[in-house]
């Protein structure tokens, strides 16, 4: 029950977030958003406390489901990398913001 | 064939990558970024051979028991499509080369790492890895987008990475949801059970609408006219060849392997098609830009190439197959030819570009066979894969769907010939051209001045877009090579149990 509650409050905040004009926000929405993602990957698992999935310990039946362990941690590198490179991009939009371009010494014209 | 070389295809492009981070030279790195996709391509053709007597090669990575490993999957379907794309990567590196923007700071590892996502992507057989080889190629392109183009690119390069993102989000959700359903992110194993339990569908459905926002269907392709003409005609050819395409082919795989038939959606699929036709076709005439107008005509190309899915048989399939194996090679040679415009005049828009056609007499011919090849037109592939198209829809046995589907074809490629005329009028004809912008190696395009005659879009820049356009033209001549392999491709679509077998034996 906690598990969906969590993750529809997460995809709520995320929304909100994402539909402001700042980038730093965008941001923190996709944050929330990833993290969203990565618990329902772990729902998809069982998702109450289980034995550590390691070989020749204990029976497969106790052992909890190493996939969506190893799925989020995947995510969870990935979704880090593109945080930081769009936390790039906000700083170089400078005004955080597309309204003013940044001076880069090209004549803006198409 | 030995299974065991298939990681080589994307990993030797990820090792190539380190390498020329390392070795800052040149020369050496512009051996590889050449080298690398045409070994990659030679590799395609071999795969290609070797599925005439082996249909199927599968690979388990690390030598686990199939079902627990990650399997690499070769077939006559991804060969082609890692032939093609390399072959187009090929080209446009001698693009990037010869305008000087792969001396920018790590864009030789930035192409070769997205040569690896893309290599990979086409031959995983595990969905959660094709998310994760999905983001191998996206990554490197949030960097591409950044470094290359006008100023624009910056604004641009935020939608591009926003919509990408949320996209893998959705991806990985359905990933997520599939398993939970499923028990298994196998492709071979989840074969045809997208169609008998309603939740597995649901998984698959959320996936494949995932890749339709990465392809650029209508109603959700508003991002990629947008995204693509910012960044430079080199690397939009980039994006364009490989992005959009490895999603397309995913689609193709997954929806024909996990339904096994007809999804329970299949009506939505028909309308998306007709309207990214359609949709696509006529926004051509909004776009005074070369490359924005082109960019729609990619948003068509989709649509026509989806057709091919919607009509769901051998001779449909095979159709869409060969269009998108055309479409990657036609879009890649109008966008490098009109980047070497680019380039060697400053701008790309309809009003600061006339006369070429005196001007320029063999850059007026590639466009000209170019955007023939696009309305589908002989003497070009188009022609053949609009034909296919035809042919397919006239045969389906049901009355409406053969002529809602032709009608569409003739209605979208209408649109599509007068709003390319409207480009073709716009840039050749006219006036003789008086000023332009030179290439300025600092700030991209120096200030407008007064255009010397002795300015003109050199042989070396016009090469690589002629080059692909001859593919093109080799594939109308050559047609009876490129069909049956199309057909093969729809064949082992349709019937998943050989797949099915090789990776779970």
């Amino acid at each position: 029950m906690f598990l969906p509650v969590t993750i529809g409050v997460l995809v709520t905040g995320a929304v909100y977030l994402m539909m402001q004009r700042s980038m730093v926000r965008i941001v923190f929405g996709f944050a929330l958003l990833s993290h969203a993602a990565n618990l329902m990957l772990l729902a998809a698992g069982v998702s109450y406390w289980r034995g550590e999935p390691l070989g020749g310990y204990g029976s497969p039946a106790d052992q909890a489901d190493p996939l969506p362990q190893a799925f989020v941690l995947t995510a969870i590198v990935i979704a880090l990398a593109v945080t930081v490179f769009m936390l790039a991009l906000a700083v170089i939009g400078h005004d955080d913001d597309t309204k003013r371009m940044p001076d880069t010494g090209e004549v803006h014209d198409r | 064939m030995n299974p065991v070389l298939l990681p080589l295809f994307p990993v030797v492009p990820l090792l190539a990558a380190a390498a020329t981070v390392l070795l800052r030279q040149t020369a050496f790195n512009r051996l590889l970024t050449v080298g690398v996709p045409l070994l990659s391509a030679a590799g395609g053709v071999g795969m290609l051979l070797a599925h005439r007597t082996e249909p199927v090669v599968a690979h388990h990575i690390g030598g686990f028991a199939a079902g627990i490993a990650i399997p690499l999957v070769s077939d006559t379907f991804s060969a082609l499509m890692i032939t093609v794309t390399s072959l187009t990567t090929a080209a446009t590196m001698i693009f990037l080369a010869t305008t000087g923007e792969d001396r920018y700071r790590f864009v030789p590892a930035l192409a070769l790492m997205l040569l690896a996502g893309v290599n990979g992507a086409l031959l995983t057989g595990d969905l959660f890895n094709l998310f994760v080889f999905i983001e191998v190629m996206l990554l490197p392109s949030y960097a591409l987008i950044a470094v290359t183009g006008t100023w624009r690119r910056l604004g641009a390069g935020r939608l591009f990475v926003l919509v990408s993102l949320l996209t893998s989000t959705l991806l990985l959700m359905g990933v997520a949801m599939l398993y939970a359903a499923a028990g298994t992110v196998n492709l071979a194993a989840l074969a045809g059970r997208a169609s008998e339990d309603p939740w597995t569908g649901f998984g698959v459905a959320l996936v494949l609408l995932a890749l339709a926002i990465k392809a650029g269907v209508v109603p959700v392709h508003t991002w990629l006219p947008r995204a693509y003409p910012a960044t430079s005609a080199g690397v939009m050819a980039l994006f364009s060849a490989l992005h959009t395409k490895v999603a397309l082919y995913a689609i193709y795989r997954i929806y024909a392997t996990a339904y096994g038939g007809e999804a329970p959606w299949w009506p939505l699929l028909v309308v998306a098609v007709a309207l990214t036709m359609v949709v696509g076709a006529y926004s051509t005439f909004g776009e005074s830009v070369i490359r924005r107008a082109l960019a729609f005509q990619m948003v068509t190309g989709v649509g026509h190439i989806l057709l091919g899915l919607a009509l769901f048989t051998q001779v449909g399939i095979a159709a869409g197959i060969f269009y998108m194996v055309h479409h990657i090679v036609v879009i890649g040679a109008l966008l490098l030819s009109s980047g070497a415009v680019e380039h060697t005049y400053g701008s790309g828009r309809y009003d600061r570009l006339r006369g070429l056609i005196r001007r320029d007499p063999w850059v007026a011919a590639v466009f000209a066979l170019g955007l023939f090849s696009l309305v589908g037109l002989p003497p070009s592939s188009g022609f053949f894969g609009k034909v296919g198209l035809v042919q397919a829809s006239a045969a389906t046995d049901v009355p409406w769907q053969q002529w809602t589907y032709i009608t569409l074809i003739i209605v979208a490629s209408l649109g599509s010939l007068v709003a390319l005329q409207r480009l073709w009028v716009a840039v050749f004809f006219g006036p003789d051209l008086d000023t332009y912008r030179p290439d300025s190696p600092r700030t991209g395009r120096g200030p407008r001045t007064e255009l010397p005659p002795q300015v003109r879009v050199t042989g070396r820049l016009l090469a690589p877009g002629a080059t692909l356009l001859v593919v093109s033209l080799a594939m109308f001549v050559g047609a009876g090579i490129v069909v049956p392999l199309t057909v093969d491709a729809a064949a082992a679509l349709l019937d998943p149990t050989g797949y099915s077998q090789a990776v779970l034996p």
